[in-house]
């Protein structure tokens, strides 16, 4: 009887005890929810402060972590809805890339000038003879030239692009601006290819002789020859000019990589990679722009006798045994230095014309 | 009031200048007195025609070899200007809504981007070629200059304006287009209409005096 009454209690407290704790799981939220309002009592509309759709918008602006949704666009990062790592990019490329640029291209260019002013036009002892050698073949100054007219066009609409909005806007306003960063971008997206295809048809045609050769190092110890006075012994080509060239090869190749890559954005290429890609093809760029700004000095105002060599592709004697005298010697050997008056004859022009040109 | 003149009045002026101009250098030669040829015939002046106009696509087996720049540069820069004139996507509708009244299928927009780098390049190594080359640095005019810097200078406002999204640049485009227009017939550009003519002519009188060449 006592175990009858015990186990009837015990039903009944255990199935009250069900019913309570099934109530207050079912009124729990509501209380919760009714909970809010109470916070806040400063709001006697009853208004929430609260933005109910906060905790969305924080998942989806990834502020505490990166999350990844599903969409029905299937694509690279098509489950992002908002990247807020870009404003941290933008940031970062207006800081670093966009403000140093300029400072390294006005510093290269001050230098030039100084270096100008103080040390003047490299000169050949003895000045010019007027005997010319053939150096280049039409084909390679035609490429040289084609690579140097595309490279250039490609560094100032790159140029216009990366640092136009602090520099021209000023100068010509938002319209004016935005019609010059279409075009540049257009222009420099189109000539990008051009440029590589130049840029191989210049390693094809001067990788023989741009290999690197015993007593190059010798040349680079003497600075050039623009460290003393002394004498400094080159080949066909010299080690400076065999740097420049490989130089412009491995950039060259890494920048048009790097804007292929950037061009082309349809490849399953993320955000992480074109951004990688950006600074690559930026530090790249200036780079190049910045020695190719020396390599100009250099082949013009720089160096007398230099231009010749890329303008009709024959260049003086004496510049020869000045600057490479081991194929100086070659060419002696081999009979291939030509009168001024057969230069004039193959050039269209009168003999003492191409040395005025010089002087 | 720009927009308004390049797109009206100038624009049918520059095409009147371009047909009356090419008509009128075409009816010049055409109608040009010629001395009457009173030699006998040892050969067929038409097969000779005929012949010099598809033999001269390739260049002769001798002097291949020291024109192998311009051939190849030549074939890029005007079949890539051939290609992106008619079968680019803006120039087929332009046709279509402004001079024909009908169109065609335009090549997909890579196609032209890839015709325009062709002519492009081409173009580019053609001017240096006829500035680094003695002989055609001497023998060139002042007008080739122009019009290869000119036609460059239309196919770089074209290259600007491919976006589509700019009035401006569009209008830029097509005022540099109406200026190569006006130019076209007073220029060597004319070789487009003559060039199969002036081949024809050399092959007619070659081939009537049996010479194989």
């Amino acid at each position: 009887m006592v175990y009858f009454l015990q186990e009837y209690f015990f039903n009944c407290f255990t199935r009250s005890a069900s019913i309570i704790l099934l109530s207050l799981s079912l009124l729990l939220p509501q209380l919760s929810n009714a909970a809010i309002p109470q916070k806040h009592e400063d709001f006697p509309q009853g208004v929430s402060a609260i933005n109910p759709g906060s905790e969305l918008w924080r998942e989806v602006r990834q502020r505490d972590s990166a999350v990844t949704g599903i969409s029905q666009v299937k694509g690279v990062e098509t489950g992002v809805l908002i990247n807020s790592r870009g404003g941290q990019w933008a940031r970062f490329r207006i800081e670093n890339p966009v403000k140093y640029a300029p400072m390294v291209l006005g510093v290269v260019f001050l230098v030039l000038v100084l270096f100008y002013v103080l040390r003047g036009k490299v000169g050949i002892e003895g000045g010019l003879s007027g005997q010319m050698v053939k150096r280049f073949t039409e084909y390679e100054c035609i490429v040289h030239w084609t690579l140097a007219i595309v490279f250039l066009f490609l560094a100032v609409t790159g140029l216009i692009l990366l640092v136009g909005r602090p520099l021209l806007i000023p100068l010509f306003g938002k319209e004016i601006f935005s019609l010059i960063a279409s075009a540049s971008k257009e222009g420099h997206n189109l000539f990008g290819p051009i440029f590589l295809v130049s840029l191989l048809m210049m390693l094809f045609s001067f990788v023989k002789r741009n290999i690197y050769e015993k007593g190059d190092l010798a040349w680079l110890l003497k600075g050039g020859g623009f460290i003393g006075d002394g004498h400094v012994s080159g080949g066909f080509f010299n080690m400076g000019e065999k740097t420049w060239y490989w130089i412009v090869i491995l950039i060259g190749l890494v920048i048009s990589i790097s804007g292929l890559v950037l061009v082309s954005p349809n490849f399953g290429q993320g955000r992480l990679v074109m951004e990688i890609s950006h600074l690559v093809h930026v530090f790249g760029a200036i780079i190049l722009t910045a020695i190719s700004i020396g390599h100009m000095y250099m082949g013009s105002i720089g160096t007398e006798g230099s231009l010749e060599g890329m303008k009709s592709g024959y260049v003086d004697i004496n510049w020869v045994e000045a600057h490479h005298d081991r194929w100086a010697k070659e060419c002696h050997e081999n009979e291939m230095v030509i009168s001024a008056e057969e230069y004039a004859r193959l050039q269209g022009s009168k003999p003492d014309t191409a040395m005025e040109k010089e002087a | 009031m720009i927009e308004y003149l390049i797109d009206g009045p100038l624009w049918y002026f520059a095409l009147v200048v371009f047909c009356i101009g090419v008509l009128w250098q075409l009816a010049s030669i055409v109608f040009a007195r010629s001395k009457t040829d009173l030699s006998v015939a040892r050969g067929s002046a038409t097969g000779g025609a005929w012949r010099n106009v598809f033999s001269r696509f390739v260049p002769h087996h001798e002097i291949a070899p020291q024109i192998r720049i311009q051939v190849v540069a030549g074939y890029l820069f005007h079949l890539g200007l051939f290609a992106l004139l008619f079968f680019a996507a803006p120039h087929v509708l332009f046709l279509e809504e402004n001079l024909l009244g009908f169109g065609w299928t335009p090549m997909p927009h890579w196609a032209f981007i890839v015709s325009a780098q062709f002519a492009f390049l081409g173009l580019i190594m053609l001017w240096l070629r006829r500035v680094v080359n003695p002989v055609s640095r001497l023998i060139s005019t002042l007008d080739d200059h122009v019009a290869a810097i000119l036609t460059f200078v239309v196919m770089l406002t074209g290259c600007f304006a491919l976006l589509e999204g700019s009035t401006a640049l569009r209008l830029l485009h097509r005022f540099t287009v109406e200026i190569w227009l006006i130019y076209f017939p007073f220029s060597t550009l004319m070789h487009t209409f003559t060039f199969l003519p002036s081949r024809a002519f050399t092959g007619a009188w070659f081939g009537r005096r049996g010479i194989d060449a």
